[in-house]
C-alpha cells in the first residue's frame, strides 16, 4: 500500500470513491467546494460510477441526498457551515425518515461575522437531529471514518445518516500523508448497499414519513431514533474491529492518549486535537501527568467509556472550539452532564478558543495544565475563560479605530 | 374547580362556547382557562375544546381528563370512541347534550349513572347540528348550570367574544345564549366542581422501556395501499346523501368523478353506490346531479332510522 | 386531441376510484376532487414527493390514500425531493437493479403556498435541470391548511386572514413562470372539469421532462362558501374566464375550454364568502371593474 499526500477534502472524496458512493448531491461552498469538484471530475473522466447533480441550495442537497437513499441508492454529499444551517430543517426531518447516508462536513465558524475560517459551532448545531456525527483530527482519518460511518448508517440496527466532520483550512486545505486503503479491502470492508424494505418500487406500495396526530405515535418516533443513535455505540466497536482487522488502524469512539496515569486530561475534538497531543507530549517532558481524550464519536455521546477514562482524574480542561451563546462551550455542558454525581469526578475547567481559526500555540495549552493542577488543589474550577489575550484586544482597537474613524470616543 | 369540556365538530363553535364560558367565568371573578383542541380535524370532524374555572390560580393545564360538565353540541357523536365524548365521565359527571330525544333515553343508553340533560328543542326538522348559534346556547346552558355566573357576565361575555362580528351576529348569539341561560333555571347549580386527584394512593404509571425496533417499524412508514380507508370520515357527516334510484338516469360518471372524496363507486350495471363510511356530507353530488336524484337528509335522523331502538 | 385520447366522452372516465377515500382533507374540498381524478388516470405506479401544505395529512399515520408510493418532505424542497428520487431510480434502473417494471413515475404534490413562493426556487432549478417529474400544484389561492392568509397565489380583491380589507396584489402568474423554463409541458386543470383535465394527464404522462399541471382548487373553508358549491364555483372560474383552462406544448399555449361567452366576473365572485365585501354593504365596483378588466385584458391577449 502506497502513501500519498492528500488534502482533507481529498481524502474526504476518496472516502466517498472507495464506498462506491451511487449518488452525489451537490452545493458549492467554501471550505468544502473542493470535494465535489473532485467527485465531480472523476465521474466526468469514468473514473468513479455515479451521478453527481448541482441542486440550488443545500436545503434541496439534502433533501435529495435523503430522498435518494429512501429509494435504495448509497448517497454522499458535503456542506459546510452556512450550508449545514440552510439545510437543518432537512438535517432535522430526514434522520427520521430512517435512511442512511453520509455528509461531510467541512467545519467553518458561522455569521455573524461571516468568515471561512473554522470552529465547530456548525456541526454542533446539528447534534440534536438524529444524525451520527464522527469527527476527525487528520486526512487518515477523514477517508477511514468514511467508510467505517457508512457501513455504521446502513447497519440494519441502525439505519440512521451520519455526518463526519472535519475542520476547514486547518484538515481541508492540508495535505498530509494518507495510507488509501486498497478498493477491493474497502469492498470487503462495506459492501453493497442493501436497503431491505425502506425503498420505492412498483410492486411495494409505501408511504415514508407520514405525519402523526397524538403525542403518543410522535414521542415513539423521536425516541426510537434515540435509541438507533444509542445503539450505534456498541455496532460502532464491532464495526471499529472489523476496520482494525481489514486495514490494521485503530479507530476507537473515543481517543485516549497517555492517560492511564495522567492526573490531568486535555478534552477536545477535531484537528486542534493534535496540538493538544502534542502539548502532552511537552508537558510529559517536562514531568506532568498529563493526558488527551478526544471523542471520535459525538453522536451517540460514548458517556460509558467517557466515564471510564476520565472518573478519578483530577482535573480534566475542556477547551470547546464553539460557542452556544448563553450559556458556553457546549462539550462542556455535556461533559459535566456525563460526569456530574459520579464517584471520582474531576473537577472541569471550561476554555472557549479558536473561534473562527483562531490558533492555540502551546504555551496556552501549558497554561490551562497549569490552572488544572491548581484547580484540583483548590477543588474548585476557575470561571469559564476565552484563550484572548492582551494583544489581540490591541490589534481589534486598532481595527476599532479605522472602523469608526468619524467618532471621538472609542472604548 | 370546574372543569367543563365540549364536543362538537369542526364549524360549529365550539372554541367560541369555550370563550364565551371562559369570558363569563372570569366577568364573575374566577381565574380561568379556556382553549380548543385542534388536530388535523376539519369542518366537520370532531372536536373539542375546554374550560377551567377557579376562585384560585389555576396550575392545572392541558386536557381535561375528569370532567365536572360534559356539553354535547351534536349527539351523534357520543357513539363515537374517537370523539372522546365519554371519556373520564363518572356518575358526578353532568351531561348536556344537543338532542331531541329525552334525557332518560340518554341515561339507559350511556349506563353511566351520569346525571343527562337535554338542549331544548327549538327547531324540530332542522339540522340541529348544523344551527349557526349552537355555540352561543351551549355556553349559554353551561353558564346556567354551574349556577355561580350572572346573567349579566354571560351578557357582556358574549359581548367580548362576538362584537366583532357586527351588530346582527351578536344580537343572534345573544338571544340564544340567554335562551339557554334562562331555559336552565331550574337546574342552576348542578354541576359539581371536582376535587384534585390526591397524591396519597394513587395509580402507578404503568412505564416501560422501550427497545429499539427494526427501523421499517420505528419510522413513520406505511406499507400499504389505500389503508386511510381505515379512517371513517363518515363520521364527519351531519348531512347525508341520499340516492332515489327511481331518478337516478345511471349517467355513471358525474356523482362519482366529482365526488371530492371519490366515496361514490358506480357498479357495473351504471348505478351509484354511496361509501357512507367514508363520504364526509359534502353534499356537492346532490348540487351537481342533473335529474336532482340525490337528497340531503339529517344525519341524525337517518341513523335513527336505521337504528330504531 | 380525441383521436389521440382514451377519454373520447364523459363516460370514458374512471368509475372506479384508485385514491383511498378516509382522509383529513375538508369535506367539499376542490383540491382532493382534482387529486382523485388525476390519480385515477395517473396509477398507482408512481411516487408522490410531497410539500408541506393541507395535503401534508393526506397521509396521516398509519393511514395513506395511495396505493402506489409518497414521500412527505418539508415546505420548499418537494422538487428537490422529487430529483432525489428520480436519480436513484435512474442510477437503479442503469445499473439493472430495478427490472423497468418496478419504475415509477415521479410526482411532486404541492400546495400555491409552496409553489408560488417558498418552493419556487427549488421548482425552478427542477425545471431548469430537466427533471423528469410531473408538478401537481393545487392552488387555493391562500396558505389554507394555517387558516387561509394570503400567499402569491391570492387573487386581487380577495379578503383572507391576513387581508381583512381584500388583497391589494394581483396573483402570480405560475403558469407564465413555467412557460418562460420551456417545460415539456404545462397545464391548468380543475376538478370540475373532469374530461379536460383527464385528457391532460393522459397527455402529461406521455411526455418526458417537466410537466405542470396546476389545478386551481375551490376551497369551501378558505373562500368562504358551502361545501356543496365546490362544483359550481370551479366551473364559474371557467366560465367567467379568470381561470383559463389551457396547456403548453412546444413553445405554444392552446386554450382548451375557452369560455364563450363569458360570465361576467362578479358572479363567480358572488358566490364567495371572501369577496363578499365587494357587494356588501356597499357594492365596490371599482374593483370588481379592475377585476372584470383584467380578466378581458387577458382574453383580448389571448385571442
Amino acid at each position: 500500500m502506497t502513501r500519498q499526500l492528500l488534502t482533507g477534502n481529498g481524502a474526504a472524496a476518496w472516502g466517498a470513491r472507495l464506498a462506491r458512493a451511487d449518488y452525489v448531491p451537490a452545493f458549492p461552498i467554501t471550505p468544502q467546494t473542493e470535494i465535489i469538484e473532485t467527485l465531480a471530475e472523476w465521474i466526468d473522466r469514468g473514473e468513479m460510477a455515479g451521478r453527481l447533480t448541482t441542486l440550488e441550495s443545500e436545503h434541496s442537497m439534502i433533501t435529495a441526498a435523503a430522498a435518494a437513499a429512501a429509494t435504495g441508492v448509497r448517497v454522499f454529499t458535503a456542506t459546510s457551515s452556512q450550508g449545514l444551517l440552510y439545510g437543518l430543517e432537512m438535517i432535522y426531518t430526514v434522520a427520521g425518515w430512517r435512511v442512511p447516508f453520509l455528509l461531510v462536513n467541512v467545519s467553518r465558524g458561522l455569521a455573524t461575522p461571516i468568515t471561512l475560517e473554522p470552529d465547530h459551532t456548525d456541526v454542533l448545531a446539528a447534534r440534536d437531529s438524529g444524525f451520527l456525527q464522527v469527527h476527525c483530527a487528520t486526512c487518515q482519518e477523514i477517508v477511514d471514518t468514511v467508510l467505517i460511518a457508512y457501513r455504521l448508517a446502513e447497519d440494519p440496527r441502525i439505519r440512521l445518516p451520519a455526518i463526519v466532520n472535519q475542520d476547514g483550512f486547518y484538515l481541508s486545505f492540508t495535505r498530509e500523508a494518507v495510507e488509501l486503503p486498497a478498493p477491493e479491502a474497502a469492498q470487503r470492508f462495506l459492501p453493497a448497499f442493501d436497503p431491505e424494505a425502506i425503498r420505492f418500487r412498483a410492486s411495494r406500495p409505501l408511504s415514508q414519513a407520514c405525519a402523526v396526530l397524538g403525542a403518543s405515535s410522535y414521542s415513539y418516533f423521536r425516541y426510537e431514533t434515540h435509541l438507533a443513535s444509542l445503539k450505534a455505540l456498541d455496532v460502532y466497536d464491532e464495526i471499529a474491529e472489523a476496520f482494525e482487522q481489514e486495514f490494521g488502524r485503530r479507530w476507537p469512539p473515543v481517543e485516549a492518549y497517555r492517560c492511564d496515569d495522567a492526573e490531568i486530561v486535555f478534552f477536545m475534538i477535531g484537528a486542534f486535537a493534535t496540538k493538544a497531543r502534542e502539548a502532552v507530549d511537552r508537558l510529559r517532558d517536562a514531568g506532568v501527568a498529563v493526558g488527551l481524550v478526544r471523542p471520535r464519536l459525538v453522536r451517540p455521546w460514548p458517556a460509558g467509556e467517557l466515564r471510564r477514562t476520565l472518573l478519578r482524574k483530577r482535573a480534566v480542561v475542556v477547551v470547546d472550539q464553539n460557542l452556544s451563546m448563553g450559556s458556553g462551550g457546549v462539550l462542556h455542558a455535556e461533559l459535566a452532564a456525563t460526569l456530574y454525581g459520579q464517584p471520582g469526578a474531576p473537577v472541569l475547567l471550561s476554555f472557549v478558543g479558536a473561534l473562527g481559526g483562531r490558533d492555540i500555540p502551546p504555551e496556552e495549552f501549558f497554561e490551562m495544565a497549569r490552572l488544572a493542577r491548581e484547580a484540583a488543589e483548590k477543588g474548585e474550577a476557575p470561571a469559564p475563560r476565552l484563550l484572548y489575550t492582551a494583544q489581540e484586544l490591541r490589534e481589534m482597537r486598532k481595527l476599532q479605530a479605522v472602523a469608526h474613524a468619524e467618532r471621538k470616543e472609542l472604548p | 374547580m370546574f372543569r367543563i369540556r365540549f364536543h362538537g365538530r369542526g364549524g360549529q363553535g365550539i372554541k367560541t362556547a369555550s370563550q364565551i364560558l371562559g369570558s363569563a367565568f372570569f366577568r364573575s371573578g374566577f381565574e380561568v382557562q379556556d382553549a380548543p383542541r385542534y388536530g388535523a380535524e376539519r369542518r366537520g370532524a370532531p372536536i373539542f375544546a375546554y374550560v377551567r374555572a377557579d376562585r384560585s390560580p389555576i396550575h392545572e393545564r392541558g386536557v381535561i381528563l375528569r370532567p365536572d360538565l360534559v356539553v354535547v353540541a351534536d349527539e351523534s357523536l357520543v357513539p363515537i370512541p374517537a370523539a372522546g365524548v365519554l371519556q373520564g365521565v363518572t356518575s358526578n359527571t353532568l351531561l348536556l347534550v344537543n338532542s331531541p330525544q329525552t334525557p332518560e333515553l340518554w341515561q339507559q343508553r350511556l349506563k353511566l349513572g351520569a346525571p343527562v340533560l337535554c338542549l331544548p328543542v327549538e327547531s324540530e326538522g332542522e339540522d340541529r347540528a348544523g344551527l349557526p348559534h349552537i355555540g352561543a346556547t351551549c355556553a349559554g346552558a353551561a353558564a346556567r348550570l354551574v349556577g355561580v355566573v350572572a346573567r349579566e357576565s354571560l351578557v357582556q361575555a358574549v359581548e367580548d367574544e362576538l362584537a366583532k362580528l357586527g351588530a346582527d351576529e351578536l344580537e343572534f348569539n345573544l338571544d340564544h345564549a340567554l335562551a339557554a341561560f334562562d331555559a336552565f333555571s331550574r337546574h342552576a347549580g348542578r354541576v359539581q366542581e371536582g376535587a384534585a386527584i390526591e397524591a396519597g394512593g394513587y395509580a402507578r404509571p404503568e412505564w416501560i422501556d422501550l427497545e429499539p425496533d427494526a427501523a421499517l417499524f420505528a419510522a413513520p412508514d406505511v406499507e400499504g395501499a389505500a389503508t386511510s380507508e381505515g379512517a371513517k370520515t363518515g363520521l364527519w357527516r351531519t348531512l347525508r346523501p341520499v340516492i332515489d334510484y327511481e331518478r337516478c338516469n345511471r349517467c355513471s360518471w358525474i356523482c362519482s368523478t366529482l365526488c371530492p372524496d371519490g366515496a361514490i363507486r358506480v357498479e357495473a350495471d351504471h348505478t351509484p353506490r354511496v361509501d357512507y363510511d367514508h363520504c364526509k356530507g359534502c353534499m356537492v353530488c346532490v348540487a351537481v346531479c342533473p335529474p336532482h336524484a340525490i337528497a340531503a337528509v339529517s344525519e341524525a335522523g337517518a341513523r335513527a332510522e336505521e337504528s330504531p331502538a | 386531441m380525441s383521436a389521440e385520447t382514451r377519454f373520447g366522452r364523459m363516460k370514458d372516465l374512471p368509475s372506479t376510484h384508485l385514491l383511498g377515500t378516509g382522509t383529513a382533507m375538508c369535506a367539499g374540498c376542490g383540491g382532493l376532487e382534482a387529486l382523485h381524478e388525476i390519480y385515477d388516470v395517473l396509477g398507482a405506479r408512481s411516487v408522490f414527493v410531497n410539500a408541506a401544505g393541507c395535503m401534508t395529512l393526506l397521509s396521516v399515520y398509519p393511514f395513506t390514500p395511495f396505493r402506489g408510493s409518497w414521500l412527505y418532505t418539508s415546505m420548499a424542497s418537494a422538487p428537490a425531493g422529487a430529483q432525489g428520487v428520480r436519480d436513484a431510480l435512474d442510477l437503479l434502473l442503469a445499473r439493472g437493479a430495478l427490472p423497468p417494471e418496478e419504475d415509477l413515475q415521479v410526482v411532486t404534490l404541492t400546495g400555491d403556498g409552496a409553489a408560488y413562493g417558498m418552493g419556487l426556487s427549488a421548482t425552478s432549478s427542477a425545471i431548469e435541470r430537466g427533471l423528469d417529474f410531473l408538478y401537481i400544484c393545487y392552488d387555493n389561492e391562500g396558505y389554507g391548511n394555517t387558516g387561509q392568509q394570503t400567499s402569491a397565489a391570492t387573487p386581487h380583491g380577495a379578503r383572507t386572514a391576513t387581508a381583512v380589507g381584500g388583497h391589494v396584489g394581483w396573483k402570480k402568474d405560475l403558469f407564465a413562470i413555467w412557460c418562460a423554463h420551456r417545460p415539456a409541458y404545462a397545464a391548468t386543470v380543475i376538478g370540475a372539469e373532469p374530461l379536460d383535465l383527464a385528457r391532460k394527464i393522459e397527455k402529461a404522462m406521455k411526455l418526458k421532462g417537466p410537466r405542470l399541471i396546476l389545478a386551481l382548487a375551490p376551497c369551501p373553508t378558505g373562500w368562504g362558501y358551502e361545501p356543496r358549491d365546490t362544483v359550481e364555483v370551479g366551473r364559474l372560474a371557467v366560465k367567467s374566464g379568470v381561470f383559463p383552462l389551457k396547456e403548453y406544448e412546444d413553445g405554444r399555449v392552446t386554450h382548451t375550454k375557452p369560455p364563450h361567452p363569458r360570465a361576467p366576473v362578479k358572479d363567480y365572485l358572488r358566490l364567495q364568502g371572501r369577496f363578499a365585501h365587494l357587494f356588501e354593504p356597499k357594492r365596490d365596483e371599482a374593483t370588481i371593474a379592475e377585476i372584470q378588466a383584467a380578466v378581458d385584458r387577458y382574453w383580448e391577449g389571448a385571442g
